[in-house]
């Protein structure tokens, strides 16, 4: 199904004016140790406002798991995350500061996408209308009443999406969300990120597609192995005359040797 | 905490497991008396402690074994199909999330628990009529029938909710639950009944005026039964504070 998605890409919520740059969240010396497997090794990084960071790395980097810890889904073994200076929990609305979307398939298969929804609206009390909203904004269309197992993969990262703007956050945290997109899914994507960070939001953006990435962020952290190996805007890397692709491959195979 | 019990209660009604658990459970209710009806010999169906037991108390017996499984599914249901992630994110105060699962699953339990009670009255009587029996049981008796059927169907939903908080892996949950139930308490019930009365699914019985020769009066067992489920509650909303989320 060929839907050209979307309108154009909303301004972020814009409860906290805090100036361009300013850290909005910052990972400090996170640690997570399963048993004798160190997970994620003093990561250390910070987002700033109004830019775009791509969180890259191989798959079982600890991307997910950094993630997870900054959202309050996993405790750290040591160090912190923090958002707005805050632990996630202990944010006074959460959904209204951060959206997140961390599984491209987080939904009852039974359930339709708009009440899924409205189940987080209600939760996060968050006025109904802004379901069809946010609905609108993914375009996700008709399909919104229908079960979320005849949904394509594309249309559940659009529906995660949904999920993630319904309380029109100041900051996107999104794992893999290029994944299953079409083209023009991806297109749009780009171009909502974009946006979304020039209206003074800011995004934290995890993938393994560096091509969709590097068209996409200012900054990269990457990680190999739970360790934090670069962390530099895209310039940087340019100035060097390195592409994305070379510094990642450089630097992943440089601490795998 | 209020808008997690809508939210709650909005999960019980936008998938058809709800439904489809309840309409299970009434037509195991039907069949469950029907068969007794007509299976039983006159003189095992002719006092009210009789027709209580034997006969409608199938009514009981299948609404809190329904309420149990919804009450714990509500739990693990978000965990196999990771929805407990944006439900958690959303808030990230994890104990009202489980509070909000007790009360929205108390509220499906005694629905299940006074639709099943009620059926099984009802389906009790027509049965015993069509066999040409009195009926011996009383307004008294099916108002502690149904009164204590919807009691013990909100317990043990909290109760399902409980051990779907500290399982979560949804599979070994509703096994678990059902051995329980079906197997382990007949096996104390038939061998040690003076312990057997102080299992939940005796107790839940109990409130109903089952078998009141041999379990603990109504008010007692309804007691007993709300400390397991405050127990569950307690050391699933612990587990579920402290456990990371995949």
């Amino acid at each position: 199904m060929a839907t050209v998605i979307g309108r154009e890409p909303g301004a972020p919520g814009a409860a906290t004016p805090a100036p361009d740059g300013a850290p909005i969240a910052t990972v400090n010396h996170l640690t997570k140790r399963f048993g004798d497997l160190v997970a994620v090794d003093d990561v250390t990084f910070s987002l700033r406002r109004g830019t775009v960071t791509g969180f890259i790395g191989p798959n079982g980097a600890g991307k997910t798991t950094t993630l997870r810890m900054l959202l309050g889904l996993a405790e750290p073994t040591a160090g912190e995350a923090l958002i707005f200076d805050r632990r996630y929990a202990a944010l006074d609305e959460p959904a209204r500061r951060v959206g997140a979307v961390l599984e491209s398939n987080d939904f009852h298969p039974a359930r339709s996408g708009r009440d899924h929804l409205r189940v987080l609206a209600l939760a996060a009390e968050m006025p109904a209308s802004r379901v069809d909203e946010a609905l609108d904004l993914v375009a996700l269309g008709p399909a919104a009443r229908s079960p979320v197992k005849k949904y394509s993969l594309g249309m559940r990262q659009r529906l995660g999406l949904a999920a993630a703007l319904l309380g029109e956050p100041d900051l996107l945290i999104l794992d893999e969300p290029a994944n299953g997109l079409d083209p023009v899914g991806v297109r749009w994507l780009r171009q909502y990120l974009r946006a979304f960070a020039q209206g003074g939001g800011t995004v934290l953006v995890s993938s393994h597609v560096l091509a969709e990435i590097a068209q996409t962020v200012d900054r990269v952290v990457i990680i190999n192995r739970g360790r934090v190996i670069a962390d530099a805007a895209l310039d940087e890397l340019a100035g060097r005359g390195q592409t994305l692709e070379d510094a990642y491959i450089e630097l992943t195979e440089g601490a795998a040797s | 905490m209020r808008a997690q019990l809508a939210a709650e209660l909005l999960k019980l009604r936008s998938t058809r497991t709800t439904a489809g658990l309840l309409a299970s459970m009434l037509g195991l209710v039907v069949t469950a008396v029907v068969l007794h009806g007509y299976g039983l010999s006159a003189t095992r169906l002719e006092t009210p402690s009789d027709q209580l037991t034997f006969l409608v108390g199938w009514g009981e017996v299948l609404g809190a074994i329904f309420a149990g499984l919804a009450g714990a599914i509500s739990f693990t249901g978000e965990v196999r199909h990771g929805t407990i992630r944006p439900t958690l994110l959303a808030t990230p105060r994890r104990g009202r999330v489980v509070a909000a699962k007790c009360l929205a699953g108390a509220l499906a339990g005694l629905v299940f628990g006074v639709v099943a009670t009620s059926v099984a009255a009802v389906t009790g009587r027509i049965t015993l009529a069509v066999r040409g029996f009195d009926v011996a049981l009383d307004g008294g008796d099916y108002v502690l029938f149904i009164g204590g059927g919807a009691a013990a169907g909100a317990l043990w939903a909290v109760i399902g909710v409980g051990v779907g908080a500290i399982v979560r892996n949804q599979v070994p949950t509703i096994v678990g639950l059902l051995a329980w139930l079906l197997f382990v308490e007949g096996v104390l019930g038939d061998n040690a009944p003076g312990l057997g009365r102080f299992a939940p699914g005796a107790l839940g019985q109990s409130l109903s005026g089952l078998q009141p020769d041999t379990l603990l009066a109504p008010a007692l067992g309804g007691l007993l039964l709300a400390v397991y489920a405050t127990s569950a509650v307690a050391a699933g909303t612990v587990a579920t504070v402290r456990r990371d989320v995949e």
